[in-house]
């Protein structure tokens, strides 16, 4: 599996693991991407925390993403820059991991996870559990080589409804097959949440573009109280929604849900606030 | 176990708020989040809401609800070997689960009984229950 630890994988060391409790770990962007979007920096923050809890259980189970109570988007992770990653586990059992962490830059904080729950699944659905302790063995060590991640085609956004500055309809449509299917999981291909909430925060700001005073900067400031119900398969055509719940001058609440074949696979809250003019 | 020992008076102290919580999960009307209603066969509950209820409630209420704890307290101090045999609950078992679960109809369970359809018994009233111990667990602790 040639993509498996490279495609989709934002963890190349990790300095420091106390079982079940705690970790640090960093991730070097690779300076060739032209960006390293909020997402994914959350996604490394996450995959620091499937690091504890999965050595906590013995690798018999993996945490998968499911609720979010709240991500604050301080700063911009730009390519070349290396991520400083830490996690604080509240608890962690065969059933499930609640977590929080962060992500800084040269000290400076880029984005903050409050209290996040991931039902553990039985790994071996996902992926063999003794590459996964040899993986681990290596990122405990001197860490992995520069990671081969190759950034990430955005999966194309059809508008279907629109009422302006108040609510957006539109079709994502995941791919049938993409490098990073084969990290995540190399076993049971699954679309990542990460790249979900990445295109729902495309289409927000597309939305709160019209919300706001016009020529400003926008970016996501939080996103809150996210709920991931089901998995989003390869081929799979997922209807995203978006609306306005308040908006001042500075800033957008907006609502956003995901749907795939009428069943609600996802929902949450988030801000998009203004940075200025543009 | 305490579960006889939680009151009426604790759970409807509890429902209200628990009921808007769990509704909000659900994405279903309030008034739908019946004290008796099964979580999954009537209300189309799975089992991350179950996680998701347990999340807001802990937050709404400011206790702490371990995960598993429904099992955990139903089995009490019987060994896990005496509890369950090869995914079906034993007669001991069952019997436990019948107690801990006084709320649900004695109709819903049945024998055998596998341990992976335990979940179709919950009803908001077990999460309303849940709150309470973890209300009175709190009041101790002060």
């Amino acid at each position: 599996m040639p993509d498996r630890g490279s495609a989709f994988t934002f963890v190349d060391r990790i300095t420091d693991l106390e079982a079940g409790r705690r970790a640090r770990g960093r991730f070097a962007i690779p300076a060739r991407l032209s960006g390293f979007s909020s997402c994914l920096v959350a996604e490394a923050v996450g995959q620091l925390a499937c690091w504890v809890a999965m050595s906590e259980v013995g690798f018999r189970r993996r945490p998968v993403a499911a609720l979010s109570e709240e991500t604050r988007i301080l700063g911009d992770a730009a390519p070349g820059e290396i991520l400083d990653l830490g996690v604080e586990i509240e608890s962690c059992s065969e059933e499930a991991v609640v977590f929080g962490g962060w992500a800084r830059v040269a000290g400076k904080p880029v984005l903050e996870l409050h209290r996040c729950v991931g039902p553990m699944l039985d790994l071996e659905e996902f992926d063999a559990p003794e590459a996964m302790r040899a993986d681990l063995a290596t990122l405990r060590g001197a860490g992995t080589p520069p990671s081969r991640f190759a950034g990430v085609t955005a999966p194309d956004l059809s508008v279907t409804d629109r009422v302006p500055a108040q609510r957006l309809r539109a079709t994502l449509q995941v791919p049938d097959s993409a490098p990073f299917f084969g990290d995540h999981f190399p076993r049971r291909p699954v679309f990542p949440g990460s790249l979900l909430l990445e295109a729902q925060i495309r289409l927000a700001v597309q939305l709160a573009t019209e919300a706001l005073p016009p020529d400003r900067a926008l970016r996501p400031a939080r996103v809150a109280d996210v709920k991931m119900r089901a998995f989003i398969l390869p081929g799979q055509a997922v209807e995203l929604e978006t609306g306005v719940q308040a908006a001042t001058d500075a800033a957008a609440e907006l609502t956003f849900a995901a749907t795939v074949s009428g069943k609600r696979v996802a929902t949450g809250r988030m801000e998009i606030v203004s940075r200025g003019p543009a | 176990m305490t579960t006889s020992e939680i009151t009426r008076e604790e759970i409807q102290a509890v429902y209200p708020k628990a009921a808007k919580i769990m509704a909000d999960a659900l994405g279903c009307d309030v008034e739908q989040v019946r004290l008796d209603a099964s979580l999954i066969e009537d209300l189309g509950a799975e089992s991350i809401d179950f996680l998701d209820f347990v999340f807001g409630l802990e937050r709404a209420f400011k206790v702490k609800i371990p995960r598993g704890k429904i099992m955990e307290d139903a089995r009490g101090d019987l060994p896990e070997a005496e509890f369950e045999e090869k995914g079906h609950l034993t007669e001991r078992g069952l019997q436990r689960l019948r107690a801990y679960l006084s709320e649900v109809p004695a109709d819903r369970f049945r024998s055998p009984m596998r341990v992976a359809d335990i979940p179709k018994l919950f009803t908001p009233e077990t999460f309303c229950k849940l709150v309470a111990r973890g209300l009175r667990a709190t009041k101790a602790d002060a």
